[in-house]
């Protein structure tokens, strides 16, 4: 009888240990795809993203990953910008690191105080390119200046400093 | 009435043309067009083994590829197992094969002419590896990043520029083999199409003012 017992008792608990490591695994991907710090994005999903804001903000887009060190190095001037803008502007930050790197990507994200939604892209680069711009090459960083009205104001491949993000961003806002 | 309607319609009218005007600053630099002339065929470069080479010295009878490629760029390690199998398949082609180092900024920062040779010696590269001393060369290319890919035909014209495939990630993933395809075509004759493709890469770390 206690032999019985003992052995439904261990297939039980072999049964919930199953569960719990296939859930977790499970809530644990699903977690991570829709982080709100960190979601996932193509390309037209990205710019239907952009165009929400037309009327409303400004927005700057600006495509950054973990091992580009230039776009680690302006990254906290555009947190900056997006604090001293709070209502006018959305700064769009798109993580384009590899898939293996994604919650190294989440991990900066949150060392830079970052509290407003992020994206990371998926798909293949040429779609996701074209959609943002068909006058960028591909090189990292990218930065692309939308004003209020959802017009181009400037877009620009490799790093910026504070000020022309600003002068930039001014402008955006005006329009 | 007709002055009053003059006097308002030629501001609205003035303001939409001087808007039409007000400048998008779109800094993206000039690509070399495909069918132009390869550039500085004539300007030799130091490559890892120390020798000077030229674009016209390494060029066969089907042409060159030049491969803007560097030590420090995921993106480069990514795409690395494909370097010497694309270089392969390039020479049995008759097209010869070149990698040059654009990465100025970076010279004491793993992109010195010893960088250079330490990542030629590790990865085992079988084609020349070279300075781009001063990104002189990824100027004239119009380079953005690396790796970015020029491939020209026998009479020194760009066939195919971009990437090297669509999947840096992983190699037998790979749907779009587009610069093997380029290079099988550009040696039997046929259409290269795509003739530009797009790829994410790190930026060309540029001479600092």
């Amino acid at each position: 009888m206690i032999k019985r017992f003992g052995k439904v008792y261990i297939f039980q608990l072999l049964l919930l240990f199953t569960v719990f490591l296939f859930g977790s695994a499970f809530f644990s991907t699903l977690s991570n795809s829709q982080n709100p710090l960190l979601k996932d994005v193509n390309g037209d999903a990205l710019q239907k993203i952009i165009e929400s804001y037309k009327g409303e903000r400004a927005v700057l887009v600006n495509v950054w990953a973990t091992w580009c060190a230039p776009c680690v190095e302006e990254f906290p001037e555009l947190v900056k910008l997006q604090r001293e803008f709070p209502e006018q502007l959305r700064v769009v930050f798109v993580s384009a690191d590899f898939p293996d790197s994604r919650d190294r990507a989440l991990q900066f994200l949150r060392e830079q105080n970052v509290d407003w939604t992020t994206y990371f892209k998926t798909g293949n680069d040429q779609p996701f390119i074209e959609a943002l711009s068909s006058t960028w090459s591909g090189a990292l960083p990218f930065t692309k200046v939308l004003g209020k009205n959802g017009e181009l104001v400037a877009s620009w491949e490799q790093s910026a400093d504070y000020e022309k993000f600003k002068q930039n961003v001014q402008t955006a806002i005006k329009q | 009435m007709k002055k009053l309607y003059l006097s308002s319609i030629v501001p609205v009218l003035l303001g939409a043309v001087l808007f039409a005007f007000v400048p998008v600053a779109n800094e993206t630099v000039a690509e070399l067009e495909i069918g132009a002339k390869a550039p500085m065929t004539d300007v030799p470069v130091q490559d890892v083994s120390g020798k000077m080479i030229t674009l016209n010295e390494v060029a066969m009878e089907n042409g060159l590829l030049v491969n803007f490629s560097c030590n420090t760029c995921p993106w480069v390690a990514r795409w690395e197992d494909r370097y010497n199998p694309i270089a392969q398949l390039a020479k049995e082609n008759k097209i010869g094969v070149i990698a040059l180092n654009p990465n100025t900024a970076y010279r004491q920062k793993g992109e010195s002419l010893q960088d250079m040779k330490e990542r030629a010696q590790k990865s085992n590269y079988q084609f020349p590896y070279a300075i781009d001393e001063g990104s002189k060369f990824a100027s004239a290319f119009g380079a953005t990043r690396t790796p970015h890919i020029y491939l020209f035909n026998s009479d020194m014209e760009l066939v195919y520029r971009g990437a090297i495939d669509d999947n840096a990630h992983s190699a037998k993933d790979v749907e779009h083999p587009y610069l093997k395809n380029a290079i099988k075509n550009l040696a039997s004759g046929q259409t290269i199409d795509p003739q530009a493709t797009k790829s994410l890469g790190c930026t060309i770390k540029w001479p600092e003012d």
